[in-house]
């Protein structure tokens, strides 16, 4: 329709650029114009007067000016040049997308047969009669083809952004005119990079795309993502975040499952929100044995689904076997001193290394490595201090540290990444002298400028929104369930005013006093520099043990997770770790090492190896070297190449010292990534045809992009002037203005 | 009579607010030894630690009844005895105790609120199943039981009697001079008999067939001791009459530090 009215196809006009080919000046053409427009007011308003008035006239005289600057533009040749590619002297690239994703089969036949179908329907012998064609398989990795059939194995993933820069890099001694891609457009790499864009627009290669699949599917679920935390402790309790998304399902029931291979380890029955949505749904699970584990994620198949394929996600976790140590400061006996012991000796992940003031000049230490450790009391040394993971501190008035040990702890937190945790007591927070800095810096909440905040009256405990999902206060899977059980736990023998929450920071539990009154934040969190501080406002929570049956471990899990919660993220001198621990379709594993000295200051002069052990006997070491910008992290990459599970060990050396080591665990699948958006990707393929000159085809427009190819500056072109006098529009907008001119004039009876 | 019905429903809301909210109030009854003894000025101040003293049923072989009575064993000593070992322990140590004891029973719950009891003429005492239990329920939570004030074979097999029945799988052994609850403050190693007020009379450091201390006790599954059993010394006497010119210094020294040891043990293990 468009060539009919307008001569040429639309790429001309796209491509072209409209000139005028007559001899005289532009300007006189706009003089022309604008004096005829004039000549003709002159005429209507003057000769018409009493026919012909006011809006009438007005309409009268924009026709008659409309077809006389038609009529002058039409004398001033006006032509379109455009650059066309000449016949048999250009090659057309033909990419045809042969991933997984292009072998499933919708209506009957998979993507790749319909494209198939579409090159040999006619689009290849029209192509050829114009141009060479090289044709070439796409997907992880480019192959040339002489022939469509038989197909192949499909590629396990799509990696368009690679190939395309292949076939350009190619095309640079070769007269490549045109690209033409046929793909369903999903691609694993994350999109075309703007690298990849700019060499194509560089060569002027336009890439034309026709897209294969549907848009959407009609019934399908997909787990999208799921988020698990790369390392843990043993034994600890850990929250799967599993993202997914449906079409078609809205308002069913399924069941979300979190396995590490044959065990469950988690179940939940979910029901679909709205349609295309991400939905986020949490699986509480327990981290189990020290040890590298596969866990999978995966929701239930559902009836009439139509890939099944992407219904699950695998991820790594590090179970690490350490046993961090934390070492807590008690200023007198205290009831929740010996129950918070109690709770962490359950616990055998965990050490936990006490200082207690029995007396004013007495302390008893209790686990502590050897007779020697901690005998002069509380640390006044980097070295000492920052062998723990995390600190307590209790009933002991901040005046007990001296200056330097108070800005050692402030240095824990900030600089060594470790935990800190204030109780409530009659010698903590504001009551401990804790409202000035350093430790009003670090603390979640701006304690209150008096004494007397610490209250031995009983108050309940209510978790507040966010702590009804947090893990250091989940005493049961279902948020709801574990918000009433927190309401049901006994009284607290006493609580503590510990002022208004910070911004940043996360209150997860009120205290509420038994008497009525104002509700306090009893635990709040924040993070610090690189570590985190927590606060429990209240010295009471012993009667949780001693007022419930034996059988029941509300008050050990507490206390346990709130400890692990301290030293959870407590980094070594060696970190390591890499941005994804599964890598789907990817060989390139990227490692990252972040090295510290004695004082945990960043280590610039080390040597730092990666040692990777994995599948098929495969060994290798690979040197990390710094990373220019930022001081103490050093990085590498590494291909690997067979599927499975790896582990790499990272080694740091300065000099003669050993910094230390790190261990991290990765696993590379294949075949995984093509089951993933596996719709067709629309915006993909219009936005990389938009940006290098080319356009974007359904599979029923092809007969169209033989014929727009051949526009195109890259390859051996010629500039075409084409003439647009003889358009069949001008004549139309000529009969149109005239006729309607008539029309008017018949109606108003002043022909 | 709106005042009488005004009056009625602030009390059932106390006694509600009480049974739900309160450990239960202070209240001193009448010893064997002493009837009407002073209140510290402080008594009602709020404190972490708490003297709890059981009271108990005596034994019918010793005539006894249930303790509805306060003129029974379990009173020997009271409240006297525990006030001087409370004011040692807050001389002595950072603890801070309350003036007062608080008598504690195994009738109900309320014992739950009170993690450190202290149990004296335990070669008297009688316990009912439920009690049982509940002391049982009690040690296992974490509570710490300490007796003293008992002599001799017989008075061993009345406290074993009830003892066994409580933790039946559960030996009673000798506490080794190693166990840290003989050098959490003070060291230990070289303890003697600590006689009670009968010395002042008899001139021996013994009763009945105990002729030698016995520092015994009960341990939990981690290894933390359970019941301090203090057999053949009268720790309790020896505070008591700790002020007393004729009572030897040593004894009462000793006394306190084994009371230190044993309260500041129960608080950290």
């Amino acid at each position: 329709m468009f060539e009919f009215f307008f001569k040429y196809p639309a790429a001309v006009f796209s491509k072209g650029e409209v000139v005028l080919l007559g001899g005289w000046p532009a300007w006189i053409l706009a003089l022309l114009i604008a004096g005829s427009a004039a000549a003709i007011g002159y005429l209507v308003w003057r000769r018409g007067g009493r026919l012909v008035t006011g809006a009438r006239a007005f309409t009268v005289w924009a026709l008659q000016s409309m077809l006389a600057a038609l009529i002058l533009v039409l004398l001033w040749h006006p032509a379109v040049v455009v650059a066309t590619l000449k016949p048999q002297q250009n090659i057309v690239a033909v990419l045809v997308d042969e991933s997984a994703s292009m072998a499933m089969v919708e209506d009957g036949s998979s993507r790749r047969q319909k494209a198939v179908e579409v090159l040999e329907g006619g689009l290849l012998e029209k192509l050829g009669e114009r141009f060479q064609i090289r044709m070439y398989r796409a997907g992880d990795g480019l192959e040339r083809l002489e022939k469509l059939n038989p197909a192949k194995d499909p590629y396990p993933a799509t990696r368009l952004a690679a190939d395309l820069k292949q076939v350009v890099t190619e095309a640079s001694g070769l007269p490549v005119g045109a690209v033409i891609l046929l793909s369903d457009g999903a691609e694993n790499a994350g999109g075309i990079d703007l690298e990849t864009i700019t060499q194509i627009r560089r060569q002027r290669i336009p890439v034309h795309t026709v897209g294969f699949g549907r848009e959407k599917f009609a019934r399908d679920l997909e787990v999208s993502d799921v988020q698990v935390p790369a390392r843990t402790l043993a034994d600890s309790r850990l929250a799967a975040q599993v993202t997914f998304r449906q079409t078609g399902y809205t308002g069913t029931k399924a069941r979300i499952t979190l396995k590490d291979g044959g065990k469950t380890l988690a179940a939940k029955e979910v029901t679909m929100g709205g349609e295309g949505r991400p939905q986020t749904e949490s699986l509480l699970f327990n981290a189990g044995a020290a040890g590298a584990k596969t866990l999978e994620a995966s929701i239930e198949p559902l009836q009439g689904e139509e890939n099944a394929k992407n219904n699950r996600q695998a991820r790594v976790v590090n179970v690490d076997n350490a046993k961090p140590r934390i070492l807590y400061l008690e200023g007198e006996p205290r009831w929740d001193y010996k129950f918070i012991r109690r709770a962490a000796e359950e616990d055998r992940h965990l050490e936990l290394v006490s200082i207690l003031r029995t007396t004013p000049n007495k302390i008893y230490r209790q686990g502590i490595a050897e007779p020697k450790e901690l005998e002069s009391g509380f640390p006044s040394t980097v070295d000492e201090l920052f062998s723990f993971q995390a600190i307590v501190l209790g009933s002991v008035e901040a005046a007990y540290l001296t200056a330097t040990q108070q800005e050692l702890i402030k240095q824990f937190v900030d600089r060594r990444g470790g935990g800190l945790l204030l109780l409530g007591s009659r010698s903590g927070l504001s009551d401990g002298g804790y409202n000035r800095p350093p430790f009003s810096d670090l603390l979640p909440v701006t304690l209150p400028d008096r004494k007397g905040t610490f209250v031995r009256k009983p108050a309940n405990v209510e978790l507040t929104a966010a702590g009804k999902d947090a893990l250091v206060t989940r005493l049961d899977e279902n948020s709801e369930k574990n918000a009433e059980r927190w309401k049901k736990l006994p009284y607290l023998l006493s609580y503590q005013d510990p002022g208004d929450p910070k911004p940043g920071a996360v209150v997860l539990a009120e205290s509420i006093p038994a008497a009525g009154g104002k509700r306090y934040p009893l635990l709040a969190t924040q993070n610090y520099g690189r570590g985190r501080v927590a606060v429990f406002a209240s010295g009471g929570s012993w009667r949780w043990q001693m007022q419930m049956p034996v059988e029941d471990q509300s008050h050990e899990m507490f206390w346990q997770q709130m400890l692990r919660w301290l030293v959870e993220g407590t980094p070594t001198r060696v970190t390591a770790s890499t941005p994804k621990t599964l890598l789907a379709d990817e060989r390139t594993l990227k490692i990252r090492a972040e090295v510290k000295d004695r004082t945990y200051l960043p280590a610039g002069d080390a040597r730092v190896v990666a040692n990777i052990v994995g599948p098929n006997r495969v060994s290798a070491s690979v040197d990390l070297q710094p990373d220019p910008v930022e001081p103490g992290v050093y990085e590498g990459e590494w291909n690997a190449e067979p599927a499975g599970s790896y582990l790499v060990e990272v080694l740091a050396q300065r000099g003669n010292e050993t910094v230390g080591r790190d261990v991290l665990t990765f696993r590379r699948e294949d075949g995984v990534a093509e089951n993933f958006r596996a719709e067709q990707n629309r915006e993909v393929l219009e936005q990389l045809s938009r940006q290098t000159g080319g356009r974007y085809y359904r599979p029923s427009e092809v007969s169209r992009l033989a014929k727009e190819v051949e526009y195109s500056e890259a390859g051996i072109a010629v500039r075409e002037t084409k003439d647009l006098w003889d358009m069949p529009a001008f004549f139309l907008l000529a009969l149109v203005l005239k006729s309607s001119e008539w029309l008017l004039r018949r109606r108003w009876g002043v022909i | 009579m709106r005042l009488r019905l005004a009056l009625l429903a602030a009390a059932l809301t106390l006694i509600t607010f009480g049974a739900l909210y309160g450990q239960r109030e202070f209240r001193q009854y009448m010893g064997a030894e002493y009837y009407d003894f002073p209140l510290p000025p402080d008594w009602d101040q709020k404190s972490e630690f708490v003297l709890g003293r059981l009271r108990y049923s005596t034994h019918p072989m010793f005539g006894g009844s249930r303790f509805r009575g306060s003129n029974e064993w379990w009173t020997i000593d009271y409240p006297r005895g525990d006030r001087h070992v409370l004011e040692g322990l807050r001389r002595l140590t950072r603890l801070n105790a309350r003036s007062v004891e608080q008598v504690v029973d195994l009738e109900d719950d309320d014992i739950f609120n009170w993690p450190w009891i202290y149990a004296v003429e335990v070669g008297h005492w009688v316990l009912d199943d439920d009690q049982v239990k509940k002391l049982r329920e009690y040690l296992l939570r974490g509570g710490f039981m300490m007796t003293d004030d008992f002599h001799g074979t017989l008075e061993w097999e009345v406290f074993t009697q009830t003892m066994s029945r409580v933790f039946p799988d559960r030996p009673i052994v000798d506490i080794d001079n190693k166990d840290p609850i003989f050098h959490v403050l003070y060291d230990l190693d070289e303890r003697f008999q600590v006689p009670g007020a009968q010395y002042f009379y008899s001139g021996r450091a013994y009763e009945q067939d105990g002729f030698e201390a016995r520092w015994r006790g009960i341990y939990d599954d981690k290894g933390r001791l359970m019941v301090a059993i203090c057999h053949n010394v009268d720790l309790g006497d020896a505070v008591e009459h700790s002020d007393e010119p004729r009572y030897p210094e040593k004894w009462a020294s000793m006394a306190y530090r084994i009371w230190v040891n044993y309260v500041i043990y129960a608080m950290t293990h």
